[in-house]
């Protein structure tokens, strides 16, 4: 019989875990401001761009775990599962914000425009969208079950429009060659690899830590959901009515 | 009468229980509708479910008809789990629902037909059923134009066609007229004495408890059988 | 009784009741002539991007007739219990899903059909010899909207939500029709380089197989309540 009040703490490893992440943010962000070079054609705005990257990957990746984790609540309805992926929609939606407005923030100084058809854009505004429906879909069912099965097709339908909608992206860009800077059109220097990756861990522990936290208040949430379906099926159960 | 469908008869020996329900719980929000519904019905029993409106009769109904899952708790029909054999549940269910379920834009007839060709009898008496329930003279008009009472029939009707060995009928009685409802109480005789497994959720107690075994009342969510205590 | 026919004959009743009903191509047909309209207005007198106009208006008319055309065949459904009624039978839910994505596919196809001369006719875009690479395009594009379309319409009326959080649902995911369609269009139009067209056509059946497969498989999941 677990202790109310002890579970209501956050759990030691999680804490060390937000640690890590908030002493490796404080390094990555040093590396990328101060230890990489500035860039050949872009000068300072480049150290823009690991953010950006970083938290674009990040953003897809967890659409891809948002549809995993409703697949796994389809086939062993266990409501964690619903939790966890609701958590990796939620980060994939603010990283999508992120990436947008990184993206904004980086375009306008250097090409003077706040949109560019950029590929990596476009995909993450139709996932944003598309992320953003997943929650007004959430929002209209108050039965846990229903809404977790609901909630994993559409987490279904969006990761299977990663792909279509990054070739769309990726081929739409072809046509307006004009505009923009791909990411592969930078030289990139060994010490700029580095930092790229350094910063894509970063955001990669941001997201766990995120997922972590929010799945263990969900979890409490539903351990208290459950207490109170546990009392009233309890008290409901009656004799066999036979016919 | 029942020789209009030739759907299987029950399939099940009388040890399996036409429905067995074993606390199925349904909520649709916060609020549960039905709360640890425990019920055992043996086949070519007759019951009659009484409640007050909102009470989960419906709800229930529809629930043995595979249209919703329970929340929580197990059911089976003729042994067929509700959730996981809901293809074979509904090979041998039939609801008449309060809405008729009928398509405006379609006549009586096509009505019918579609059902018969998607329970897989496409050569089931259709022209017979309609004549039964006294719909032939308007076999072939859109039911767009059909008064409650008529869509009552036709969906009468096609019970009738389909003569599934459950009936799961709600509030069967409402909007026919005194024709119908002497209609409605020969094809539940006939559909008991043919060995058919009838639910049927009705206000009107007269009529319904005429042939019924028994009398369950649904209310807060429970069940139980009308005259027990608590 | 085979899958197919069952699927035969929702797809039928489908068509029956909107010839009989008119519901859809009324409001389909007019509100896709109203848009080829306002938007011809819209672009202006440039008969060279009017011209070049063309395939993006006409997708993006069937596009939105798509929306239109899923709503409503879901919606009739619904008014009298026919649609629970439709569940009720032992009919595999990817055959209910099957026979309402036929008849509305095969609804857009005739509506585009129908567009596509008017289209070119109003916006000064001539046929040319490989116009009748029109036809496969417009069935594999308006498949891919049917889809997409059809499944979403379905989700949306189970909830009963409001009918604008269709389009919201559906246009992110169907981008790369609506690309795929156009660009092909434009391809066989030869206001853009032929050669493309191929690859096109092929980014639309990739889509068509992929979601036909996922959304029949995971259709029942949508209308169970």
């Amino acid at each position: 019989m677990t202790d109310p009040h002890e579970t209501r703490k956050r759990p030691p490893w999680l804490r060390a875990l937000g640690l890590v992440t908030l002493v490796l943010f404080a390094v990555g962000a040093y590396l990328a401001l101060v230890v990489s070079p500035p860039d050949v054609n872009q000068g300072q705005l480049i150290r823009m761009m690991y953010a950006h990257v970083a938290v674009a990957w990040v953003c897809f990746v967890a659409v891809i775990v948002t549809a995993l984790y409703g697949m796994l609540f389809l086939w062993q309805g266990k409501h964690l599962n619903d939790a966890r992926a609701v958590a990796n929609a939620e980060v994939a939606t603010f990283f999508a914000g992120l990436t947008l407005l990184s993206g904004m923030t980086y375009s306008k100084p250097t090409l003077n425009t706040y949109w560019t058809w950029d590929a990596k854009l476009t995909l993450t505004a139709l996932m944003f969208a598309l992320l953003v429906g997943y929650f007004v879909v959430r929002g209209l069912i108050d039965d846990p079950t229903r809404r977790g099965r609901v909630s994993a097709v559409i987490g279904i339908v969006v990761a299977v429009s990663l792909p279509f909608n990054y070739l769309a992206a990726a081929w739409f860009r072809t046509l307006h060659p004009t505009l923009s800077v791909a990411v592969t059109g930078i030289h990139m220097a060994p010490t700029m690899l580095v930092v790229l990756l350094f910063n894509v861990g970063v955001a990669a522990l941001v997201y766990l830590t995120f997922v972590s936290e929010r799945v263990r208040i969900a979890r409490l949430e539903r351990a208290r959901e459950e207490a109170r379906e546990r009392r009233e099926r309890g008290a409901a159960e009656g004799e066999v009515v036979r016919v | 009468m029942g020789d209009t469908g030739v759907m299987p008869a029950p399939d099940a020996s009388p040890e399996v229980p036409a429905i067995a329900l074993d606390g199925v719980t349904k909520r649709f929000g916060r609020e549960p509708v039905l709360r640890g519904l425990r019920l055992e019905m043996a086949p070519g029993r007759v019951a009659v479910l009484r409640g007050s409106n909102g009470a989960g009769k419906t709800t229930l109904l529809r629930l043995l008809a595979t249209r919703l899952r329970p929340t929580s708790g197990h059911g089976r029909v003729f042994g067929y789990d509700l959730q996981r054999g809901g293809d074979e549940v509904r090979r041998r269910v039939a609801l008449l629902s309060v809405l008729g379920g009928n398509y405006a834009m379609l006549t009586a007839r096509e009505n019918l037909a579609l059902a018969a060709t998607l329970t897989g009898l496409p050569d089931a008496d259709v022209d017979g059923a309609l004549a039964h329930v006294g719909l032939a003279q308007v076999a072939d008009v859109l039911t767009r134009t059909f008064s409650s009472g008529m869509k009552k029939r036709l969906g009468l009707a096609r019970l009738l066609l389909v003569d599934a060995p459950l009936w799961l009928l709600d509030e069967p009685f409402a909007a026919l007229d005194e024709d119908g409802k002497r209609l409605l109480e020969d094809a539940l005789a006939s559909a008991r004495a043919g060995g058919r497994t009838i639910l049927m959720a009705s206000h009107e107690l007269e009529r319904s408890s005429r042939f019924a075994d028994a009398v369950l009342e649904l209310e807060g969510g429970r069940l139980l059988r009308a005259g027990s205590g608590a | 009784m085979s899958d197919l026919a069952a699927i035969l004959a929702v797809a039928r009743k489908d068509l029956l009741q909107e010839v009989r009903g008119r519901a859809v191509t009324v409001a389909t047909l007019f509100f896709s002539a109203v848009t080829l309209v306002m938007m011809a207005f819209a672009i202006g007198q440039d008969a060279a991007l009017l011209q070049r106009s063309a395939p993006g208006v006409l997708w993006v008319a069937l596009a939105f007739a798509g929306v239109i055309a899923s709503a409503q065949s879901f919606q009739s459904d619904l008014e009298e219990g026919a649609f629970d009624q439709l569940l009720l039978y032992p009919v595999p839910r990817a055959s209910v899903f099957l026979g309402k994505l036929l008849a509305n596919w095969l609804y857009l196809t005739l509506l585009g059909l129908l567009m596509t001369p008017v289209t070119l006719v109003l916006y000064g875009a001539p046929a040319g010899p490989r116009a009748w690479l029109l036809v496969p395009t417009l069935a594999l594009g308006t498949l891919g909207f049917a889809l997409i379309a059809t499944f979403y319409a379905a989700l949306t009326a189970n909830l009963r939500a409001r009918e604008a959080l269709l389009p919201v649902l559906m246009f992110p995911v169907v981008v790369p029709v609506l690309l795929g369609a156009v660009r092909a269009s434009e391809a066989t139009l030869q206001l853009s380089n032929a050669a493309l067209t191929g690859g096109w056509l092929q980014l639309l059946g990739g889509f068509d197989l992929v979601y036909l497969v996922t959304c029949t498989a995971i259709f029942h999941l949508v209308v169970e309540e």
